[in-house]
């Protein structure tokens, strides 16, 4: 579609949107950047008031760790190899490997691979490689930029930081599956019912919505802790104590998540005609067939939309975590608040940033993956107000 | 639909509600009008402190809990009717500040200086959000295709960035002689310490809110510009509209909804302000509603906690949020009265 | 990686060696629950070398310890505690008396580590702390100054100091809003020899001593830089290893980090002082940090819990971590860190006098202060704003009527 001469925007207009878009994204990215940056030198470097010391580190490479051009120009080359086989490889494999309904997920296996493979070609193949090739190459082999791996060495490798991401995982995925399953069947509910009390519990749920979670979530820590307690007259012996159990934790944020759940999912039901469950119904199906039959097959970009904030939700929550998980099942947001709250030297706290960036890369992933998807899911209506 | 089957629908969803957010609530409702003490007594104690190489020890009186037979420590529960509200309140304080005109002195109670922060901060942050979103929406929508994907990728980035950790990134921007600080001492050729006074904390705290929170605007936004009808905008041409009158009276109305959409979150979420205060310390200058709550609830050096108070002050939370959301709770119900009819 | 791969190798060269450090072979899950700092760190470490134990090490660990005590069986084994957090421990009857286990186990504990109450061993303590003045020798040396001894040689040296320029500010504190800035002023307070609390448990910090010490808090103020209301440990400790302050009172087990060479720029340069006297004792309180056993566990895990925690305080524990604190533990080598913390306790700083009471007007302080510092309120309001908010509290908790 070409845009219409009238459409077409002045040239005075057209360079004032482009500076402003280029002012947005600088300071959209810079925070997150420079975090980065500073991840990768030794503490004398990170916190120096000199932004020239933090990107070129002279301490770090004073005590030999370093990016030489040579280094510089090789892994610019494996970035520019890898950002190539994502581009053109990976789409037409997705395509052939994985009928187009899940192509979604192929996106994430796919992402989730190249992901590992960046790990595996800069943090195993590529450092012996140049070490070697370092030593002939003169100049070029020299440090120019400090540079150390070694903080996040010590946050996976020293403090096992791996299981906090794992217990991430099991939380995110739980809250995300229980949370559209239960939401979705809600919000169809809702939006197909024109009583008042459909109407009552909607402005219900939003008043919940707009609760402090701090007035809750301490509610429930004497609750979870003596539940054991509470249930062995039910239970027996067996009784739970929900303190520290994953489980108990999603069922907390699932339901804080609820209310913002079934007012998207209700607004994109609602934009469904409802012409096409009635007839589904005329033809003999209940609720439910006509739900799962008809409805279903079609609600896919509503559902990865309101998904995906129910994932970054779960990913983000500190109050939740922090107090109702012990250690052996913290996640990764809480462990990094500990990084900071302990008595720390200058090393922690690099370390803490270094696990910054590290809780902050799978979320750049999804969005790489779904960006797409939330657009074209809003834009199908998941919110109409 | 019949009622049975739409609660099988709701059903789980709303059970989970009830367990978890409604009866906590009532529970909390109730406990701001009574309060439970622990019962103490007095006692002559001899207690030991160690030191260096030897251990003093003193006989001194000591508060105790009277321990009940079941070796627990013995409670009252108090109905107290409105004596919390009234001890986070203070209203004959606040109403002689008020007499006497004196913003001061109505800032030196705690909740009043908190509602003041929680208030200004959510109104002002609102008109930004959604200036900005709108204005980056627009922008990126003029843009060429090619490019949409990546910019509409950094700019979703402040908003997917874990709370916590964008707050502690732009902390140790300004913090000290952080960078940025630095850049403006240099620039300016003055001496700046930005968590020294309570404006800069505020105008940094704002600074961070507008820049987590107007990606969602704008992703919004962005979404109902793809469905703005063209023919509509076409013919707003034919009658010779300029593009600021074609934005002011086809685009905007469109994305009403979805301006409403943004102010209710927005509303919501930053009336309970609570990540900033924590993010950059700045209990010192501003406090907010729910840092207060959170400071009743947690236990001091010695465990105790100001129950009773933390539910009053939760309640009141409440009812603010509940009259800032009676505009955009009456345009739900007509909508839903429309749609019946 | 290296240490990855060393840790790997060790373990498989030497089968059986990985528990070699530990004396006996733990067959009963145990957990603990602590802070998280250095010190805690290098316990724990060492406990788990017996197996089949969990530490949970954090900071916040206050906030869930009663609760989690409280439950039956009680959630953990071990609890990691300070004077203060010991108290809701002890008051509801939540930790479990040690005499039977340290006559059995425990012979080789110091009488200083046995903390009594009522002639019962309540807790095992591992190390002590307290702030104390920590300075910057080359600069007084160079202006030709001495060690300050009181506060008003502190103010003198800071004028001097910042009249050469020669740091960003003279003085540095720990004035965070909240824990650190109410701990500062019941030092001062505490050095007049005064007590916060009365008999009657009234408070008794609105008057003559309480203006005092605001006073002398306003004049350090001038010396300090203005961002000191969120300046805590941690960055009293950047300030000084980057140069940027001359003195502080700082914690004992910070000194080691001024000597840290991958961090610090003033290696060598700081000495420990004894904290600044007051007109009776010393600006500073005496800390310790030890361990608790739950009450709601059975004798079979106490007793366990008892040997792990021998086994985690012991002498060869010490000796791989001599510098993390100042352990009163057999084998500690007292070191250049630890000498400002001795010399402070020698001029004879009182410990820390943690009571349910001093919780609240702790937590009053806390969030009361700032408002003076930063000029808001002056110094009888604010102390009659603070008064006032411990009676409120005190009132809800039931001290007074």
């Amino acid at each position: 579609m070409t845009i219409p001469k009238a459409l077409q925007m002045s040239l005075g207009l057209r360079m004032t949107t482009v500076g402003f878009i280029v002012c947005w994204c600088l300071i959209a990215a810079f925070p997150i950047f420079w975090i980065a940056v500073m991840s990768f030198k030794e503490p004398l470097d990170s916190f120096a008031s000199n932004p020239l010391s933090v990107i070129f580190g002279p301490s770090t490479r004073a005590s030999g760790k370093g990016l030489s051009i040579f280094d510089i120009i090789i892994g610019l080359g494996v970035i520019y190899l890898i950002y190539r086989f994502s581009i053109n490889l990976l789409p037409k494999w997705i395509k052939q490997l994985i009928p187009a309904n899940l192509s979604v997920f192929g996106w994430l296996i796919g992402s989730l691979a190249i992901a590992l493979g960046v790990v595996i070609v800069f943090g195993v193949l590529v450092p012996p490689v140049l070490s070697f090739v370092n030593g002939f190459t003169g100049f070029l082999g020299t440090p120019l930029i400090g540079f150390t791996t070694e903080h996040y060495q010590a946050v996976w490798v020293d403090n096992e930081f791996y299981r906090n991401f794992i217990n991430s995982l099991i939380v995110t995925t739980g809250v995300v599956t229980i949370s559209l399953t239960v939401g979705a069947l809600a919000g169809y509910g809702l939006a197909r019912s024109g009583s008042n009390m459909a109407f009552w519990i909607l402005i219900a749920a939003l008043i919940f919505r707009a609760l402090p979670h701090s007035v809750l979530v301490s509610g429930y820590l004497p609750v979870f802790v003596n539940s054991a307690e509470y249930l062995r007259p039910i239970l027996g012996e067996h009784a739970p104590t929900f303190y520290g159990q994953p489980l108990a934790v999603i069922m907390v944020l699932v339901a804080i998540n609820q209310p913002f759940t079934i007012w998207m999912l209700r607004s994109f039901f609602q934009n469904i005609p409802t012409e096409l469950d009635e007839s589904a119904r005329v033809d003999g199906c209940t609720h439910f067939q006509a739900f799962r039959w008809v409805i279903m097959p079609i609600m896919w970009p509503g559902v990865i939309t309101t998904g995906l904030f129910s994932f970054l939700l779960a990913y983000n929550d500190f109050l939740v975590t922090s107090l109702l998980l012990d250690a052996q099942n913290q996640t990764m947001v809480p462990a990094i608040a500990g990084y900071f709250n302990r008595e720390t030297t200058t090393t922690d706290q690099v370390e803490a940033v270094a696990a910054a960036v590290s809780i902050t890369a799978p979320l750049f992933l999804l969005v790489m993956v779904f960006q797409r998807q939330i657009v074209s899911g809003l834009t199908a209506g998941a919110v109409k107000g | 639909m019949k009622f049975r089957v739409f609660a099988a629908f709701a059903g789980p969803s709303l059970l989970l509600m009830l367990c978890f957010i409604a009866i906590p609530l009532v529970n909390v409702f109730i406990q701001s009008f009574y309060n439970t003490q622990t019962i103490f007594e007095t006692i002559e104690i001899e207690s030991c402190t160690p030191g260096f190489g030897t251990s003093t020890c003193v006989t001194e009186t000591a508060t105790r809990p009277v321990l009940g037979e079941d070796g627990k420590a013995l409670e009252r529960t108090l109905f107290v009717g409105w004596e919390s509200y009234t001890n986070i309140l203070k209203p004959s304080q606040a109403w002689n500040a008020v007499k006497q005109f004196s913003w001061s002195g109505l800032m030196a109670i705690d909740f009043w200086k908190a509602l003041r922060f929680t208030l200004t901060f959510t109104l002002i942050s609102l008109p930004l959000v959604i200036g900005l979103g709108l204005v980056i929406a627009l922008s990126v929508n003029s843009l060429a295709k090619s490019i949409k994907g990546q910019i509409i990728f950094v700019s979703l980035l402040p908003f997917i960035i874990t709370p916590v950790i964008g707050a502690l990134s732009i902390r140790w921007l300004f913090i000290g002689d952080g960078i940025l600080t630095a850049m403006l001492e240099w620039w300016l050729q003055i001496d700046i310490a930005m968590f020294a006074q309570a404006w800069t904390i505020e105008m940094m705290m704002l600074f961070y809110r507008v820049w987590h929170v107007a990606p969602f605007a704008f992703v919004v936004f962005y979404a109902g510009l793809q469905t703005v009808n063209n023919d509509t905008l076409e013919s707003a041409i034919i009658d010779g509209a300029s593009r600021f009158e074609r934005l002011r009276y086809v685009v905007i109305p469109h994305l009403m909804p979805l301006i409403v959409f943004v102010s209710l979150i927005h509303l919501m979420d930053s009336y309970r302000v609570f990540e900033e205060i924590v993010g950059f310390s700045s209990q010192a200058h501003v406090i907010s509603l729910q840092w207060l709550t959170y400071d009743f609830l947690v236990p001091d050096e010695s465990g105790n906690r100001a129950i009773s108070r933390a539910s009053a002050s939760s309640m009141l939370t409440m009812v603010g949020i509940v009259i800032l959301l009676i505009p955009l709770l009456r345009k739900t119900w007509n909508d839903h009265k429309s749609r019946v009819l | 990686m290296k240490k990855f791969c060393a840790a790997i190798i060790t373990a498989l060269m030497l089968p059986g060696s990985l528990w070699a450090a530990c004396a006996h072979d733990n067959q009963i899950e145990i957990k603990s629950l602590s802070a998280g700092f250095e010190a805690w760190k290098a316990v724990t470490d060492a406990m788990a070398e017996c197996g089949n134990f969990q530490a949970e090490l954090d900071q916040e660990f206050r906030d869930k310890q009663v609760e989690a005590f409280a439950a039956d069986p009680s959630l953990y084994h071990i609890g990691g505690v300070s004077n203060s957090t010991l108290v809701p421990l002890v008051n509801n009857n939540l930790v479990r008396p040690l005499d039977d286990l340290v006559a059995k186990h425990g012979s080789h504990l110091s009488e200083n580590q046995l903390i009594r109450q009522n002639g019962q061993v309540v807790a095992i303590a591992m190390m002590v702390n307290a702030q104390h003045l920590m300075y910057r020798q080359d600069i007084l040396d160079d202006l030709g100054i001495a060690e300050p001894t009181t506060y008003d040689e502190v103010l003198a040296a800071a004028a001097q100091i910042a009249d050469a320029g020669v740091v960003d500010y003279p003085l540095g504190a720990t004035w965070k809003t909240g824990f650190n800035i109410a701990l500062d002023f019941v030092n001062l307070f505490l050095g007049e020899g005064e007590a916060l609390i009365g008999a009657d448990l009234m408070p008794t910090i609105n008057n003559e001593t309480g203006m005092q010490v605001l006073a002398t808090m306003g004049r350090l103020k001038e010396f300090m830089d203005p961002e000191i209301l969120v300046s805590d440990s941690t960055y009293v400790q950047q300030q000084f290893q980057q140069g940027k302050i001359a003195m502080a009172n700082l914690w004992a087990s910070r000194a080691a980090a001024m000597d840290d060479e991958a961090e610090s720029q003033v290696v060598g340069k700081v000495t420990m002082a004894s904290a600044p006297m007051g007109s009776v004792r010393p600006a500073s309180t005496l800390w310790w940090d030890g361990t608790v056993i739950a009450a709601n566990i059975t004798d079979e895990e106490a007793e366990a819990a008892f040997q792990l925690i021998m086994e985690g305080m012991d002498s060869e524990m010490v000796q791989a971590n001599n510098d993390a604190a100042i352990w009163i533990i057999d084998g500690f080598v007292p070191g250049k860190s630890a000498a400002g913390a001795f010399a402070t306790a020698a001029n004879g700083a009182a410990p820390y006098p943690a009571s349910t009471e001093f919780g609240i007007i702790f937590n009053a302080l806390g969030n009361g202060l700032a408002a003076y510092v930063t000029g808001e309120k002056d110094a009888a309001t604010t102390l009659a704003d603070i008064e006032n908010e411990y009676l409120v509290g005190a009132r809800e908790a039931g001290l007074i009527q």
